[in-house]
């Protein structure tokens, strides 16, 4: 619906080329190019990432490239999580000199689409491999106009070098499933630059003049002319720190979703830059239990106004609301008609709409654990139940009616409270094949189905 | 001798007549039983014609249309200026709309006193003891071309492939045999059934462009090869309904019955029988009084076990039927399977509530947007709480009016309008009509949901 064209830039295969490293002379400013800038070229890797999709009914390995750059002495690189995440079971860096060395998964936020990842520091000291590091620059200091270079791998050719400037940076973007399948850009704004970014430049620095890394490349238009996004560095920063210390980003949800008040003040009686709207509240959240609701508008979060008067104010007023601890409470001043009250809202962890996958192979049969936030947007009675995000012709799971998009409720009179249950039904089955009755939701309908040997 | 001669040359005569009937000459006659049914559907948007072939029933000119004869999504209020053409006439004579009767789908129509006499009703050819049609049975029918051929009738003949139960009888024969509505008979002229819509057939299609065939399914909308017999059709020709609604109208309140398929019925030991999963109980329902819970297996009626049905789909209409030939009040006892456990439930009928179609509604033609009472039928697709019914539905958007522009779809639900709530249908055509009236306003502001996120439109009234 919304940016449709906005595609993550990794690329999808896997291209055996013969890459010749012909030294690069930029037409900048003044002397050339400064130390800090090539020092910068020898931190930014390549990452050729192995990974297991379930969709088909199976386990199915896949690969991609994409860019990353090296932010600390000990090889901590920081990259997109629509480059690697948890389903990567083989990461491969190239380093600045070609030699590849293995690294690990510390970490990912699909929200920022950011994930760090650590070099093996056993095969470093074994092979007794160097390597610089960047170093941030701060992204509100960026002004429209700046020169920034895009480093990365597009297309498979290692450390190129793109130049541009600074084209907005403040961007708004907000997807729901931009980072494989998983949301992003809830909470932050993005860069925008006309630095050419390609598929593969995904993860790659976004720097400055000086070679300081002022944010992470993360996508661009498809058919557009350089246009593309990066994540600010000081948003980066702070993830990459939470990733290392935590090696996940929790936040708090309530439950609102904020629209921009543009050309509504007016009509709810404000006076301008006032007020957030509050469009929807989701069934059963925090915010719909403390009696809040669409039309609403937000004016203050405890005690500190806000204004979200264009949407590209709404990113930050959302992230003040996650920053805060899982559990706390929340006071929300809220106007509604004539009247100003306060609401009292304790926040939950926000989840993903995307649950945990698995692939039921003797069954031909992928699933997806529903997610309390999966349930929410669809109307469902419960989190219980595994959605089916495919199956394999001819097996089992297929023959006996299973369709993509179902939401298998039970298995044999066992409620699916978790992932485990339906794996246990699943092992029991590959021991000692037996017919397997499911209980299956599809829209509304339930029905039965047979899963046969 | 001689006259012992005569009488067999006579008896075989008789018999050859009996034998090779007058088709033709029976088919004339039939006709005046059929007639074209001509109206006009009238929406927001657009006027059009509706046309349909229909079957005289009885004496006072009482016509039966099939149940596709009229979009479901139309209001009576909206069928306009009914007029019945006879076959092969050019002239038309001004009918009534009576309504359409829930159990068999059939709208009725009456026509008017002017062309009564030249009618004759279906029952007429029909033997008392009227019979099944037999497998490979030559039966004959008839089909009317169109309006621009004065309906002229035709002749359609082919015989009886299979009869299934779907759930009631239905006689599939090898090629077309009457118009969807129209009658056909044996060879003897007793009328045997009723044209149902066609069943769409599958073709390979080949074309220049592309390599290999494209499998295509064709439905032919004149005429078909399916017929409900005479038995399923001969004893509901009473049902002429007593308002355009059809009411009283059982109500049962069961969401969303899904067929038990063969695996699932082997795996449950059901036997040979069919059975049907009730996937929710909507609240406020006799169902829900009577102690049906979501996910009940329904497998008898009244003590008799569902019977078996190919395909599996048919017992959801054979339930639905079951509750519809009740009347709101009457006693339903179902035998239900819950878990593992087999339960009686007795239910008593209640009355259908406010169906989407009695719902009132009101084109405002400033916003585009015709907004319609919010029903019992609109909570359950909502999962809303039915016994609160308050805003309005969007059952119109008008393609680039003011509402639409806004971002306001078709079945988004209204709640709020400017800020206020919408109680009822009342209050929101008070103020949609303030709004439209009053000529110096630039916008107004709509709270609306759609799938159970709300959003806040503006809609700009210039």
């Amino acid at each position: 619906m919304k940016q449709a064209t906005v595609n993550s830039f990794l690329s999808r295969s896997i291209f055996a080329l013969a890459v010749t490293f012909v030294a690069l002379v930029f037409p900048a400013r003044g002397a050339g190019v400064s130390r800090g800038f090539n020092r910068l070229l020898d931190a930014v890797v390549r990452i050729d990432v192995r990974e297991v999709a379930f969709e088909a009914g199976t386990k199915r390995l896949s690969a991609g490239i994409g860019s990353g750059v090296i932010l600390s002495k000990d090889g901590l690189i920081l990259t997109n999580a629509h480059v690697v995440s948890p389903r990567a079971i083989e990461i491969s860096v190239t380093l600045a000199n070609l030699e590849r060395v293995g690294a690990k998964l510390v970490g990912w936020d699909h929200w920022t689409d950011l994930a760090v990842i650590r070099l093996d520091a056993d095969e470093l000291k074994r092979r007794n491999l160097k390597f610089a590091h960047g170093e941030f620059g701060d992204s509100d200091k960026l002004f429209l106009g700046q020169t920034v270079y895009a480093v990365g791998t597009p297309h498979g050719l290692t450390r190129t070098v793109s130049r541009g400037i600074i084209s907005n940076n403040r961007r708004y973007f907000q997807d729901e499933r931009a980072v494989n399948g998983y949301e992003t850009g809830a909470f932050n704004t993005w860069l925008q630059t006309d630095a050419a970014i390609n598929p593969g430049n995904s993860g790659g620095p976004l720097v400055d003049e000086d070679g300081r890394v002022v944010g992470i490349n993360a996508r661009g238009y498809i058919g557009a002319d350089n246009l593309g996004f990066a994540i600010p560095s000081n948003i980066a920063k702070r993830v990459l720190e939470g990733l290392v210390r935590d090696g996940a980003i929790t936040r708090s949800y309530i439950g609102v979703v904020p629209g921009a008040l543009q050309d509504l003040e007016s009509f709810y009686a404000l006076s301008l830059n006032t007020g957030v709207l509050i469009n929807s509240v989701d069934p059963g959240s925090p915010a719909a239990r403390s009696g809040l609701r669409g039309g609403d508008i937000l004016l203050a979060i405890d005690g500190e106004k806000v204004d979200g008067r264009f949407r590209e104010q709404l990113p930050p007023i959302q992230n003040t609301i996650a920053s805060r601890a899982v559990g706390s409470e929340i006071k929300l001043t809220v106007k509604r008609g004539a009247e100003t009250r306060d609401f009292t809202v304790v926040t939950e962890r926000l989840e993903s709409r995307v649950g945990e996958e698995w692939a039921l192979e003797k069954w031909g049969l992928s699933v997806r654990k529903v997610s309390r936030t999966f349930a929410r947007e669809n109307q469902l009675q419960s989190a219980d139940g595994v959605v089916v995000i495919g199956t394999q012709p001819g097996y089992p799971a297929e023959v006996s009616g299973l369709k993509r998009g179902d939401i298998i409720l039970r298995a044999n009179q066992q409620t699916i409270d978790s992932l485990e249950v339906i794996k246990a039904v699943h092992e029991k089955f590959s021991e000692q094949p037996e017919p397997v009755l499911v209980e299956v939701q599809r829209n509304r309908q339930i029905s039965l189905f047979v899963i046969k040997p | 001798m001689m006259s012992l001669l005569r009488f067999a040359l006579l008896a075989s005569f008789l018999a050859s007549a009996a034998l090779a009937a007058d088709v033709p000459a029976l088919w004339r006659e039939r006709l005046q039983s059929v007639v074209a049914v001509e109206f006009y559907a009238e929406t927001e948007a657009e006027r059009r014609t509706g046309i349909s072939y229909g079957t005289v029933i009885d004496e006072q000119g009482t016509i039966v249309l099939p149940p596709v004869a009229v979009n479901p999504r139309l209001t009576p209020s909206q069928l306009k200026d009914f007029k019945v053409y006879r076959p092969g006439e050019p002239e038309s004579t001004p009918a009534e709309y009576l309504g359409q009767d829930p159990l068999t789908g059939w709208h009725f129509v009456r026509a008017g006193e002017a062309v009564r006499k030249q009618l004759v009703p279906i029952t007429r050819w029909a033997s008392r003891t009227p019979r099944e049609p037999a497998l490979a049975e030559d039966l004959w029918g008839i089909g009317l071309r169109n309006k621009d051929e004065d309906f002229f009738p035709y002749i359609l003949k082919s015989h009886v492939a299979l009869v299934q139960s779907l759930p009631q009888r239905t006689a599939i024969l090898q090629q077309e045999v009457a118009g969807p509505g129209l009658p056909a008979f044996d060879m003897e002229g007793n009328f045997a059934g009723l044209g149902l819509s066609s069943f769409g057939q599958n073709y390979v299609q080949f074309s220049n462009e592309a390599r290999g065939g494209r499998p295509v399914i064709l439905v032919n909308v004149e005429e078909s090869g399916a017929l409900l017999t005479a038995g399923e059709v001969l004893p509901y020709l009473k049902r002429v309904p007593q308002n355009v609604f059809g009411r009283p109208l059982a109500w049962l309140g069961a969401y969303a019955l899904e067929p038990i398929d063969r695996e699932a019925a082997r795996f449950l030991k059901l036997g040979n029988q069919s059975a049907a999963v009730i996937s929710e109980v909507t609240a406020g329902s006799p169902a829900e009084a009577g102690g049906l819970k979501d996910r009940d297996i329904i497998l008898a009626i009244d003590g008799q076990t569902l019977p078996r049905f190919r395909p599996d789909g048919a017992v959801v209409q054979f339930v639905g039927r079951e509750v519809l030939r009740r009347r709101p009040g009457d006693l339903i006892r179902f035998t239900v399977l819950r878990g593992s456990e087999r339960a009686e439930v007795e239910i008593r009928l209640g009355e259908q509530p406010k169906l989407l179609l009695e719902a009132e509604r009101q084109y405002f033609d400033r916003l585009g947007l015709t907004a319609r009472e919010f029903v019992y039928d609109d909570a359950v697709m909502r999962r809303a709480d039915p016994s609160q019914l308050t805003g309005v539905v969007a059952h119109f958007v008008k393609p680039n009016g003011s509402a639409a522009i806004a971002g306001l779809g078709t079945d988004d639900w209204i709640k709020e309008i400017d800020g206020e709530e919408i109680r009822s249908f009342a209050a929101a055509k008070f103020k949609l009509a303030a709004i439209e009236a009053d000529r110096t306003r630039g916008e107004c502001v709509l709270l609306v949901s759609r799938g159970g996120d709300t959003a806040v439109l503006r809609v700009k009234l210039q």
